[in-house]
């Protein structure tokens, strides 16, 4: 089945991602990055270069190099942004005969579609080699500023590069269905982007699953590059205070500061302070020089106050234009990776009055948007199956009254799930299977989802019967408990539909309790386990006594019966020391016997007890035997 | 298969003859349904199939390449202590205790190298953005590297930090050749 891209066609960067089960995925490019940079040109050899690799030769080749590309969709080569432009931009602009604008590069003319489609055509080829299959549709997003004439020629660079647009649809729309706000009803939302090095501030309104632009407003020359500048021209500034040099002659020297710089500015977002260490930085008559300055949250946010702020006045000139106040903002969306400066974050909350959504990446958000839309139009979101999860531990009671889990919580549905288990006493003729449901360790603290009964077990020492149970949810969340006795071929089963009858209150209650009680739990369940250990090393001392009564001298027989005694009567109090202390004691006694019968002589295979028993007195009797046993009943 | 559906399901005995209208049409949704679920039935195979091919190639991938953080933030350490040895001042140079210090690069490089890093050769070679970055350009050879500012490094076969060079402009080398 084709499948359908989204891709956020950015000024410096853009990202193509794609709905895959139901999810949006951001598609890596061949160079292994999320993003790709806007960049495209013609080497000198006639090579044409696109991302990553264009951006790295354009100091070489700076009139064959073309960025910003996007700053010329759709314009006249005489709209006064595009002088602006022709002052800023390296590479030569001309004038088409329609009086479009046109660029130059490798001595021939393109039309800004024409070079947006080769960005367009990298995505999407990266984008083939990743689904492993053919693309050919897209939804592409844009500026809500962008006028007719701009979207059409984002149309046509979709044509050129062999993708038919599906639909063109705004930036902060995109950032808006990447949070699932078109699920709402009636809302204003407040969509902030800051990105490398525009500023665009928009106030959508939604209704009826449509979204509206009030108004936009923004900055072009406003981003997180400016932040970047800030830093290097303090650490340049404290630089040369402290050592007399300027590193601003140094354009070795700036490369590193410049990487030290966006390192530094990472890291303040969710730490409160960071060394900038860059020894061998630089050198002068008197040896090697080094810079080490500890940058701190607080004086990050006062050297770039001024920029976040200068972003606030936008936002309100948005706001009145579109006739609304801060208080009628019902949703603020951050996107842009400056956002992710803990002061910007402040700053528009402050201004706006409530949280803004985060959480998805503020670079990938538009384009996780654009694949949305994207499974939209296919049909793909609304008709995939919404597989549920189990929200809660499903399992069964277990000797000592232990919650034995089968299908942990969060596991998809439908599934199913089987486990063997055995009886916990010799000739036990039938065993319960009690339906557990929940986090805690214990059974008691669980809710009972059913339970039944499995009989006609014949007469077997405890640990020989198989018993399998097994689970299995249909993806209307209905539990069918199934036990089967693998000897006599008898089955039990019983259904229960009322598994979500949990309301999301009490799912969520039920997993609370679990966490806080975690710690008592989890010793309850050591209590119980070394019970269970105790029962079964009497229980096996026993057996193998009976079994070699001849080989045991009669004193040490008379020993390990005593000490089975103690074991047995500290089972009958509380006391977890006391029992672990008894079956020290038991297990010393019983490498006695193991060694007695050894002595003797390797007892011959034929004469091993039936039942497969592991060999007696050895160490680690205590351990693993009970597991997966019934409790007696 | 889908052929054999129908007569499966509708019980003619049950269907009184003035129904077979509501019948029809029940058919007809039931068939429109079971295609709408046999197309979301492959789609989601589909998505499985690839999702199990590309975690396949990931997790070669990941193997190979699960170093690549731990690698990039041990580069510049490992330039820093080359910049170090490089600037030896002339008096420490002859010291036991300054070659003991070499000796600690080599090994960081050689253990690095072992697990796959290797070191780009961009000086006196021709310009390639695949592997290089320009930093800017200087008197020298027309296009070919004529100085590194920052080494570059491969992992395996991927450049895990490309090479920030200075690249000639052909100025210098017409007046030599002139």
């Amino acid at each position: 089945m084709a499948k359908v891209i989204g891709i956020d066609l950015g000024t410096t960067f853009s990202a193509v991602a794609v709905m895959e089960a139901g999810e949006p995925v951001i598609i890596p490019n061949a160079e292994g990055g999320r993003i790709t940079p806007s960049v495209v040109a013609i080497s000198k050899n006639g090579e044409r270069l696109t991302g990553q690799v264009a951006k790295r030769q354009a100091i070489t080749n700076s009139e064959n190099t073309i960025f910003s590309i996007k700053r010329l969709m759709g314009r006249k080569f005489n709209e006064p942004t595009v002088e602006d432009d022709r002052k800023l931009l390296p590479f030569k602009i001309t004038k088409a005969a329609n009086g479009d604008a046109k660029v130059v590069m490798g001595d021939k003319e393109y039309s800004p579609p024409e070079i947006s489609a080769m960005i367009l055509q990298k995505l999407k080829m990266d984008a083939e080699a990743y689904l492993g299959q053919k693309v050919t549709e897209a939804v592409i997003t844009v500026p809500a500023y962008f006028n007719d004439s701009q979207r059409q020629a984002t149309k046509d660079a979709g044509k050129i590069a062999g993708l038919e647009v599906l639909r063109i649809i705004n930036e902060p729309t995109a950032a808006s269905l990447a949070y699932g706000l078109d699920k709402k009803v009636e809302e204003t939302i407040a969509v902030y982007d800051l990105g490398g090095g525009t500023f665009d501030i928009s106030i959508l309104e939604l209704g009826e699953g449509t979204f509206q632009v009030k108004s936009t407003n923004g900055d072009t020359h406003l981003g997180g590059d400016d932040f970047d500048q800030r830093i290097m021209d303090w650490l340049c500034n404290e630089f040369k205070k402290d050592q007399g040099i300027d590193l601003r002659q140094d354009r070795m020297a700036l490369q590193r500061l410049k990487e030290a710089a966006e390192k530094a500015k990472g890291e303040l977002s969710t730490i409160q302070q960071t060394e900038v260490n860059l020894p061998f930085i630089t050198a002068d008559a008197s040896g090697p020089k080094h810079l080490s300055i500890t940058l701190t949250r607080a004086k990050l946010e006062q050297l770039v106050m001024d920029l976040v702020e200068k972003s606030l006045g936008p936002c309100r000139q948005a706001l009145a234009d579109a006739e609304k106040t801060a208080a009628q903002i019902d949703e603020v969306v951050l996107v842009g990776g400056q956002t992710r400066m803990p002061l910007v974050q402040e700053k528009v909350q402050q201004l706006f009055g409530k949280e803004p959504n985060k959480g998805v990446n503020p670079d990938e958000v538009v384009a996780i948007g654009a694949a949305i839309q994207a499974g939209v139009l296919k049909g793909e979101v609304k008709d995939v199956l919404l597989l549920d999860v189990t929200p809660l531990t499903l399992g069964i009671e277990t000797l000592g009254g232990v919650a034995t889990p089968l299908i942990p919580r969060n596991t998809t549905i439908p599934t199913a799930k089987s486990q063997i288990f055995s009886t916990a006493a010799d000739n036990q003729p039938s065993v319960e299977i009690h339906v557990l449901q929940g986090e805690r360790p214990m059974a008691t603290d669980n809710r009972t989802l059913g339970r039944f009964m499995l009989d006609g077990i014949l007469p077997a020492p405890r640990g020989v019967p198989q018993i399998e149970v097994s689970f299995d949810i249909d993806a209307n969340g209905i539990i069918s408990v199934k036990a089967h006795d693998k000897g006599t071929g008898k089955e039990q089963k019983i259904t229960i539909t009322a598994s979500s009858g949990l309301s999301k209150e009490e799912v969520e209650r039920m997993q609370r309790e679990a966490e806080a009680h975690a710690a008592d739990d989890a010793k309850r369940r050591e209590e119980v386990e070394t019970r269970n250990a105790a029962d079964t090393l009497a229980y096996t001392a026993e057996k193998t006594l009976r079994e070699h009564k001849e080989k045991i001298p009669s004193d040490l027989n008379q020993e390990v019966e005593s000490k089975v005694q103690a074991v047995r009567s500290t089972l009958q109090g509380t006391d977890i020391n006391a029992i672990r202390q008894a079956m020290q004691e038991l297990n010393e006694a019983m490498q006695k016997v193991g060694a007695a019968i050894y002595q003797q002589q390797p007892p011959p295979g034929g004469e091993a007890p039936p039942g497969g028993e592991p060999p007696p007195g050895k160490e680690g009797v205590e351990e693993g035997t009970v597991e997966g046993e019934f409790r007696e009943v | 298969m889908r052929q054999e559906e129908p007569t499966n399901e509708v019980e003619p005995e049950v269907a009184e003859v003035e129904d077979i209208d509501t019948l029809k049409q029940a058919l007809a949704e039931a068939k429109k349904r079971a295609e709408a679920n046999l197309a979301n039935w492959q789609r989601a195979q589909a998505d499985f199939i690839n999702y199990k091919r590309r975690s396949e190639q990931e997790m070669a991938e990941v193997g190979k390449f699960a170093n690549t953080t731990l690698m990039l933030t041990l580069l510049p350490i490992l330039d820093d202590l080359e910049r170090a040895l490089t600037s030896t001042p002339p008096q420490m140079a002859k010291l036991d205790w300054v070659d003991g210090i070499r000796l600690i690069e080599r090994k960081l490089r050689a253990s690095l190298e072992a697990q796959g890093l290797s070191q780009i050769r961009a000086l006196g070679k021709p310009f390639d953005p695949n592997f290089h970055e320009a930093v800017r350009q200087d008197k020298g050879k027309d296009g070919i590297v004529i100085e590194e500012l920052q080494k570059g490094y491969m992992l395996h076969d991927r450049v895990i930090r490309p090479t920030m060079v200075v690249v000639g402009n052909g100025e210098e080398e017409e007046e030599k050749e002139e």
